[in-house]
């Protein structure tokens, strides 16, 4: 008892002097409890749904992020570790009736392949040689799915996969813990040392190759940590659809990917989710203008990359917040001396 | 008999038609440093990518340490302790510039040199107080001028601890008193020893730059190239008064 108590006072005193110092980080604090309680208040089916392919999303936004933005391997073709997960579990729980819990792991291996087979070949283009090529991918795989319908069920896919869990709350927390538990360890990656060999090969790959690091095996290791991330994505949407069809390969569903990452903030891993948890609900809430729905979604991405080229997120925390010129730590806006160095904000 | 340090035995390097590098013939000693010199467009930098890798020569072949590296991939180069600057400085813009030196401390060479270094922040830390812009290590790289993107170059290069180093135009764009500072670094750097808690073996190293009154007091040797060819080779006493030298950098007038 007494060590559970010295813990939790512990965790409060980190919480007061890491979290409640900075507006982004109090964000997202608000934004991890508002998603775990969301339950306690509506488990209206239709907003849990939602909100559960929001989560599936954000997921397969952030895993693109991993790699497009913080390597620099510019990715067209993101749906093709997304398809071939959601194809791998689906037909692993149909056929081998191995369970979600099994099935989706082993999705994601196929995930971690299909980045192989995308980042081999890939490995000598650069710019937008990399992203025609990434595009072609899913492409190819589609015209695969309907070459072969006795095994990919062609045109209507393979359905009848079992249930994640046995009631909708228990997918919501599912796919909602995988989000955040996987996006946190994709920005601890970030966060690494590992991260900064990822930002150095994003920045110039010449010069990274020559200051000794073996970019091929980390450009690599990208495309497959990517394709896992994006796999466990896309074998959660097959179990949650019960259904894994040829529009998880869509070109649609590649370019969605980057609109949402591209809205929120690109270099971030929650810039994206922040894009996916705005823009995907937004364009279900604009349903009752079916006509329109696309029309304002469009005008509401242009106008956010006209004003905030960096991204929705990384604007507001720009406005809200303030870096120290001394040692480089961040502040709330309203601040006039820095919290960590004392030294005076401009 | 030993062999040479670095050995380059007939290098050739072919551009489509051009002949940028014609079979290229030298060597040099383990505490040599090797002025590389020539007219603009003379095959001075391509020289140095094709014995760090970062090209992939058309002919000849490359000996470090009685190794032959020609053709090996650039970071395995590095790795066998051979390290480059650039000439058009190559920073990591949107990094810090501790982490752009970082990036150098995390090769499987530094890491397994530093092995006593439990922080690579540490030695990158070290690295940048050799070259002299410690003070700056927070800001990002893309905020340096052009002297300080020269030391962040050298910073990044030592990071690696070489025991060859070459080094593209270390003094180009710097001032009389920042080229005075660099070639004191250079010297200091050549003499070996330790800056905190990086180790210098004292690389050999060959510089390629156009302020020849800076590189004579600094380098033993000279090697002139003009139009991808050797055509002068000896003390900088001997080079400076070679005609075929003379003549390529003023034309057949001028001499």
């Amino acid at each position: 008892m007494y060590w559970l108590m010295a813990n939790l006072r512990q965790a409060g005193i980190i919480v007061r002097n890491e979290v409640f110092v900075l507006p982004s980080r109090i964000a997202v604090l608000v934004f991890v409890v508002a998603l775990l309680a969301l339950p306690i208040f509506t488990q209206d089916p239709y907003v849990l749904r939602i909100i559960i392919l929001t989560s599936v999303f954000a997921l397969l936004a952030a895993s693109w992020d991993f790699l497009s933005g913080f390597t620099g391997q510019m990715n067209f073709g993101h749906a093709l570790f997304f398809g071939v997960a959601a194809y791998t579990a689906a037909k692993l729980n149909l056929d081998l009736s191995i369970p979600p819990w099994g099935s989706i792991p082993l999705g994601a291996v196929g995930g971690v392949l299909a980045g192989l087979v995308v980042g081999i070949p890939c490995l000598r283009l650069r710019g937008a040689y990399l992203a025609l090529t990434t595009l072609a991918f899913p492409i190819i795989l589609m015209g695969v799915v309907f070459a072969l319908p006795d095994f990919t069920g062609g045109e209507l896919g393979i359905s009848g996969l079992s249930r994640l869990s046995g009631s909708r709350v228990g997918d919501y927390y599912i796919t909602g813990g995988c989000m955040l538990v996987f996006c946190f360890l994709m920005w601890k990656i970030t966060d690494s040392k590992t991260g900064i060999i990822l930002h150095a090969i994003r920045e110039d790959e010449v010069a990274c190759r020559s200051a000794g690091i073996n970019t091929t095996r980390y450009k690599l290791m990208a495309f497959c940590i990517s394709g896992f991330f994006a796999g466990i994505s896309g074998g959660l949407y097959a179990h949650i659809m019960r259904l894994a069809g040829p529009s998880t390969l869509e070109v649609n569903t590649s370019f969605l990917v980057i609109i949402w990452s591209v809205f929120g903030g690109m270099v971030s891993i929650y810039g994206p989710v922040a894009g996916v948890f705005i823009l995907f609900p937004m364009l279900e809430f604009l349903r009752f203008i079916p006509q329109a729905r696309m029309l304002v979604f469009a005008f509401l991405v242009l106008l956010t990359l006209l004003y905030m080229p960096e991204g929705l997120i990384p604007w507001i925390r720009d406005k809200i917040e303030k870096v120290c010129p001394r040692c480089k730590a961040r502040n709330l806006g309203t601040r006039s001396n820095c919290r960590v160095c004392n030294a005076v904000l401009d | 008999m030993a062999a040479p340090f670095l050995e380059v035995e007939g290098l050739t390097k072919d551009f489509g038609g051009l002949r940028a590098i014609n079979e290229v013939t030298f060597s040099m000693g383990r505490d040599e440093i090797l002025g590389l010199i020539g007219p603009n467009g003379a095959g001075k930098t391509t020289m140095v990518r094709l014995i760090t890798g970062i090209l992939r020569p058309s002919k000849g072949k490359v000996h470090f340490k009685g190794h032959d590296i020609t053709g090996m991939k650039t970071w395995d180069v590095v790795n066998k302790g051979i390290a480059c600057t650039f000439q058009n400085m190559r920073p990591f813009r949107r990094l810090p510039i501790i982490a752009n030196v970082m990036v150098s401390c995390l090769s499987p060479r530094a890491m397994k040199r530093g092995e006593w270094v439990k922080r690579v922040e540490a030695k990158a830390m070290d690295a940048l107080e050799f070259a002299g812009i410690s003070d700056m290590a927070l800001e990002k790289a893309s905020t340096l001028s052009q002297g300080d993107l020269k030391r962040l170059e050298v910073a990044r290069a030592v990071a690696t601890e070489p025991e060859l180093l070459l080094l593209d135009e270390p003094f180009g764009g710097l001032s009389p008193a920042e080229t005075d500072l660099m070639a004191k670094s250079i010297s200091r750097l050549h003499k070996g020893g330790r800056f905190g808690r990086l180790h210098s073996e004292g690389p050999a190293m060959i510089i390629i730059e156009h302020k020849l009154q800076q590189l004579m007091k600094i380098v033993d040797r000279i090697l002139v190239l003009n139009f991808g060819t050797v055509i002068a080779h000896g003390t900088p006493e001997e080079v400076v008064s070679n005609q075929e030298v003379i003549e390529a950098y003023l034309g057949e007038g001028g001499a």
